[in-house]
């Protein structure tokens, strides 16, 4: 939405992880781990990224909307935010803020029809439930709604190391996008997490790229991090079971 | 809402009525802007979330009017509303100059305030324009002002990165032409910070001259206003002019002098104008280069 991220609210709202990784104490209550906390928000960013394609929005919206997901939990708890209310929700306000405008209407129609595939129920709400925490999301976000994604920093940088082949150009995206499935968003600016990216990508292509890395100027110990919080995150992946996210939802005791 | 008192009606905004109003608790006085009822199956019509996450991002311009806060209520129907609680000013620039023209004792505006506020308005502009925010929809009404303390702040960003101008509002208020840039008049698709600097050029003469410069009451009516003054132009003047969406044959008119136009102007006044005027979009100044023009040397930059 706008081009200078270091002036923007998004840079000012930037948290520690530590900051991010706390379970919200009405979630506590009910058995909710940190573990269950970051399955669910996973689960989500799926969720919204299948509906997303239904409803035929660019990735840039999905983003936005999964950034939004993430900051509503780092100050609202889940038993008084139901995910399955708020995951629809906040891809709707993201299609606003990102002028590509989808209908409520259209939205419940694929809640309801994606529902034989789901097992989480998110078919019960309706276009009023929607608009009512579409207010509520607002005022969790404070009104803050320009996010800056690292695509565009992608692309650029890509450019720049003369990596943009095809095969760089779609292994550093899907890399990219597997990141909205954690926090990192939250927590890092957005060219370091495209630097991650590229990083992985480039180690993995068996490319050579330390000189490039180092004429960038960047601490590369933030990037490195970064990359190794992605490595774990797809170690530990394949473990997170479809009947964990289940069990965890189900600690929530949300209506039926 | 319990939090405010009304205290009237002030105007009638891109999506909604405009109110002053007192905070009962501090007793300060804000503008309050209470968005649209009418899209109901929509929410949040989106025009109000953009100007929203905009102005939290700008209003710590000091040329940017500041929003104070957000506060969302019911409506007597029980559905939702949005109040955007902002600084009050108690005037705007199209009735500060109404007041020098329509009044016992017509007098111009000082060029020193001239200088001054358009000194605060290219600030502002640079301000929106190095964030990539366009305004759009520039124009006296939209530019509140604080007499007593000589400033001008920059109000109703509803239209920023809107793609297309509507040519009505919500409120079936006719928009404005007068302050539209050729090339959006033209129907190019691509338009650029340049359309603010068109309008910022329009606003300087009208405050030079106290009445606007190119009043036309349609589209086309514009783009002769401005043709009779500028002269049509040519591909030569500016490359593409004949290939955009609503160009037509026109008849030839010369250029005329600017600064007869202006009289009030002295010499880097009018040099100044004619670069915010300029036909082809690339060539306009920026708002940023503006600030430097000697137009604004006798100015004190220091207060700002």
């Amino acid at each position: 939405m706008a081009a200078n991220f270091w002036t923007s609210s998004h840079y000012k709202q930037l948290l520690d992880q530590e900051e991010v990784d706390v379970v919200h104490p009405l979630d506590k209550e009910k058995g909710i781990t940190l573990e269950d906390f970051k399955h669910i928000k996973m689960h989500m960013a799926n969720y919204i990224w299948k509906l997303a394609q239904h409803v035929k929005v660019r990735q840039r919206v999905v983003a936005t909307a999964v950034t939004y997901m993430r900051r509503v939990y780092t100050r609202k708890s889940m038993t008084e935010y139901d995910p399955r209310l708020v995951a629809p929700t906040c891809l709707y306000l993201a299609s606003k803020a990102e002028e590509s405008t989808v209908q409520a209407r259209l939205l419940v129609f694929y809640l309801k029809k994606l529902y034989t595939d789901e097992k989480y129920r998110y078919d019960r709400y309706e276009i009023k439930d929607i608009l009512e925490m579409e207010m509520k999301i607002l005022e969790a976000l404070n009104y803050y709604l320009v996010v800056f994604h690292p695509y565009r920093a992608l692309s650029q940088l890509l450019q720049d190391a003369n990596l943009n082949d095809i095969s760089m150009t779609q292994l550093t995206w899907g890399l990219l996008n597997d990141t909205y499935k954690m926090d990192l968003i939250l927590v890092h600016a957005p060219h370091l997490i495209a630097l991650a990216c590229i990083y992985i990508a480039s180690v993995l292509r068996e490319k050579d790229t330390t000189a490039w890395f180092e004429e960038l100027r960047v601490d590369m110990n933030v990037v490195k991090n970064i990359s190794m919080e992605i490595l774990d995150f797809y170690e530990n992946h394949r473990m997170i079971t479809d009947d964990r996210i289940i069990a965890a939802f189900s600690k929530l005791n949300l209506k039926p | 809402m319990e939090k405010y008192e009304k205290l009237e009606k002030v105007g009638e905004g891109t999506y909604g009525k405009v109110y002053k109003a007192k905070d009962k608790e501090s007793g300060e006085v804000v503008a309050l802007k209470k968005t649209r009822l009418e899209m109901d199956e929509e929410g949040v019509p989106p025009t109000a979330l953009r100007e929203v996450s905009l102005l939290q991002m700008l209003s710590q311009s000091l040329y940017v009017v500041r929003l104070l806060c957000v506060e969302h209520s019911l409506n007597k129907h029980g559905k939702p509303l949005l109040y955007l609680v902002f600084e009050y000013l108690e005037t705007d620039l199209k009735k500060y100059i109404d007041s020098h023209r329509k009044c016992a004792n017509p007098r111009p505006l000082p060029p020193s305030l001239v200088q001054s506020f358009l000194y605060q308005l290219c600030k502002g502009v640079a301000h929106c324009h190095s964030h990539g925010v366009l305004h759009r929809d520039l124009k006296p009404q939209n530019l509140l002002v604080d007499k007593d303390r000589g400033i001008l702040k920059i109000a109703d960003l509803g239209l920023g990165r809107a793609f297309t101008v509507p040519l009505k509002s919500y409120t079936h208020e006719i928009v404005t032409l007068w302050y539209r840039a050729p090339e959006v008049l033209l129907g190019s698709t691509h338009y650029s910070t340049a359309v603010d600097i068109w309008s910022v050029g329009c606003i300087f003469a009208e405050m030079a001259r106290r009445q606007a410069l190119f009043p036309g009451d349609s589209e086309f009516q514009q783009l002769l206003h401005i043709f009779r003054l500028l002269g049509t132009p040519t591909e030569k003047q500016w490359g593409g002019v004949t290939t955009l969406r609503d160009w037509h044959a026109y008849p030839q008119w010369e250029p005329q002098n600017l600064a007869r136009a202006v009289p009030s102007l002295g010499p880097d006044g009018v040099d100044l104008l004619s670069k915010m005027l300029k036909y082809d979009p690339a060539e306009r100044i920026s708002a940023k280069a503006a600030l430097d023009h000697p137009y604004f040397d006798s100015l004190d930059k220091s207060q700002f």
